[in-house]
């Protein structure tokens, strides 16, 4: 994928060889934007039986240039055992380059999916006339997530014992990443000081996609979801995929749920069965807070790299506001004690 | 040394260029996202350039004496005792560029463990006054970002 001239030939190759019946003809192949971490691409693929089909590529860029580096095998081994399950809207998982031998990086291919995505939707609506069932389908889709059987990806994502750890484990995250990075950074230890001293009840632990964003979710012709890049997928608090959306949503709106967060919780509470005990306003605040460490962790270690000379590009050094959008959802998650009080 | 033009005015000067040369000349979608980032990260150079030491001095200066504080206090831990020692020996006063970021690290682990300290001990009036200087920095920081979005993101 780093030699887009070679990529036709390498790519017909590649699928000839996987699918051991037919031969592939690459009749186009175009990097696609967009996408943060990986490479992207779109091929238009013609086989010698007369079929067509566009399929997609995301790969891992050269060394030293990811803003986040996350493993393409095992985000293969999850997009297998999804695409399997088929309980979750999402484009099939087709092939993998798991050596980068054939396409020159690790590499996965996906079905193309026909449409746009719900960002590119939500951003033609005019806010006065509002957003029709886009709110709704939000929270569906969520939802679809969350109510996967954790055992169909039991294999190949860590399962935690049990929430209370797993909480535990999530809000050191926040000390680790202070500790491990090249400068103090004392937003960190507040925080998880703030996260242990308020947890909120537990959850029963499902699948987290925890990139969970409109630029995330295909919109289908017939208005059907896709869901994509699962990267960082885990088992965890399903509220970390709410918490998560707040945030990225007031930095890259529109925000769907601060539009009716009130009826939003209550559809996602009855599409799920949580209860309201454990899913409200309050408990949004708080994975606002927490969610966002999965993803700041890897911008940080990025932040890291370049300082210490072990990374750099533009990608890199463009998502260093990132972080300052992190410290302000930190912040504002984290409601200061009354004044006047000891 | 030439200090006029300042760093600042330099920078903000290729960021016209960038957007006013170079932008229209570009028709490539992936190209044109690059110099949109670029232009950001341009402005937040010269953001940086013109602040960057006097604010990291002042906000070293202010968690110091708020670590200071909490360790001449009840809430004293062997943890903030530790990152003052620390940055007594480690401090600088160069204000080379290096040495005022080094000096800002170890006030910041000050700052850390003194925040720990007091929301520990539950003392909300010391936790205020810790929080106000997160404020501080993240206004800062909010000044280098300036208008921000994830461009190209769709």
């Amino acid at each position: 994928m780093h030699t887009p001239d070679e990529m036709p030939a390498r790519l017909g190759a590649f699928l000839t060889a996987q699918d051991g019946s037919r031969s592939a003809t690459v009749d186009s192949y175009e990097a696609m934007v967009g996408g943060y971490s990986r490479l992207m691409a779109r091929a238009e693929v013609t086989w010698d039986d007369g079929s067509h089909e566009t399929l997609v590529l995301r790969g891992d860029p050269p060394p030293g240039k990811a803003m986040m580096e996350t493993s393409r095998d095992a985000e293969w081994a999850l997009l297998s055992a999804l695409t399997s399950a088929g309980s979750i809207p999402m484009p099939a998982a087709r092939y993998y380059d798991a050596t980068g031998d054939a396409l020159g990086t690790k590499c996965i291919v996906i079905d193309h999916v026909a449409g746009r995505s719900l960002q590119q939707l939500l951003n033609d609506c005019d806010p006065a006339q509002g957003y029709g069932s886009h709110p709704g389908d939000l929270v569906d889709t969520m939802a679809s997530v969350h109510t996967v059987d954790v055992d169909a990806v039991s294999g190949v994502l860590e399962v935690p014992s049990d929430w209370d750890s797993y909480i535990g484990g999530l809000i050191d995250r926040y000390r680790q990443a202070d500790a491990s990075h090249i400068e103090a950074m004392p937003f960190l230890r507040y925080v998880a000081s703030w996260l242990d001293a308020n947890r909120p009840a537990p959850l029963p632990l499902r699948l987290v996609h925890s990139d969970f964003q409109p630029a995330n979710i295909m919109v289908t012709s017939d208005g059907g979801h896709q869901v994509i890049d699962w990267e960082l997928a885990h088992i965890g608090d399903p509220r970390e995929d709410l918490g998560y959306y707040n945030v990225y949503s007031s930095a890259s709106g529109p925000n769907l749920f601060m539009l009716d967060p009130e009826g939003f919780l209550a559809r996602y509470r009855e599409r799920t069965g949580f209860s309201e005990d454990a899913v409200n306003l309050q408990t949004v605040a708080y994975f606002s807070s927490l969610a966002a460490i999965t993803v700041y962790a890897q911008i940080l270690l990025g932040a890291g790299a370049m300082a210490q000379g072990a990374n750099a590009g533009l990608m890199t050094t463009y998502t260093l506001n990132a972080l300052t959008v992190g410290h302000s959802n930190f912040m504002a998650g984290c409601t200061p004690p009354d004044a006047g009080g000891r | 040394m030439l200090s006029r033009p300042t760093t600042e005015q330099i920078l903000l000067d290729c960021r016209n260029e960038l957007l006013n040369t170079i932008d229209p000349a570009v028709s490539s979608e992936p190209v044109k996202i690059a110099i949109q980032m670029m232009e950001n990260v341009l402005r937040n150079c010269a953001t940086r350039a013109a602040h960057e030491i006097a604010w990291m001095r002042e906000e070293t200066e202010a968690m110091v004496a708020f670590a200071r504080t909490v360790a001449n206090g009840p809430h004293s831990t062997p943890d903030v005792v530790s990152a003052l020692a620390t940055f007594d020996a480690g401090a600088s006063d160069s204000l080379h560029l290096d040495d005022v970021a080094a000096t800002y690290d170890l006030a910041g682990g000050c700052l850390s463990v003194a925040l720990e300290a007091v929301m520990a001990a539950g003392d909300d009036v010391l936790h205020l006054q810790g929080r106000a200087l997160l404020d501080a920095r993240l206004a800062h920081e909010t000044e280098i970002m300036g208008e921000w979005s994830f461009v190209g993101r769709a």
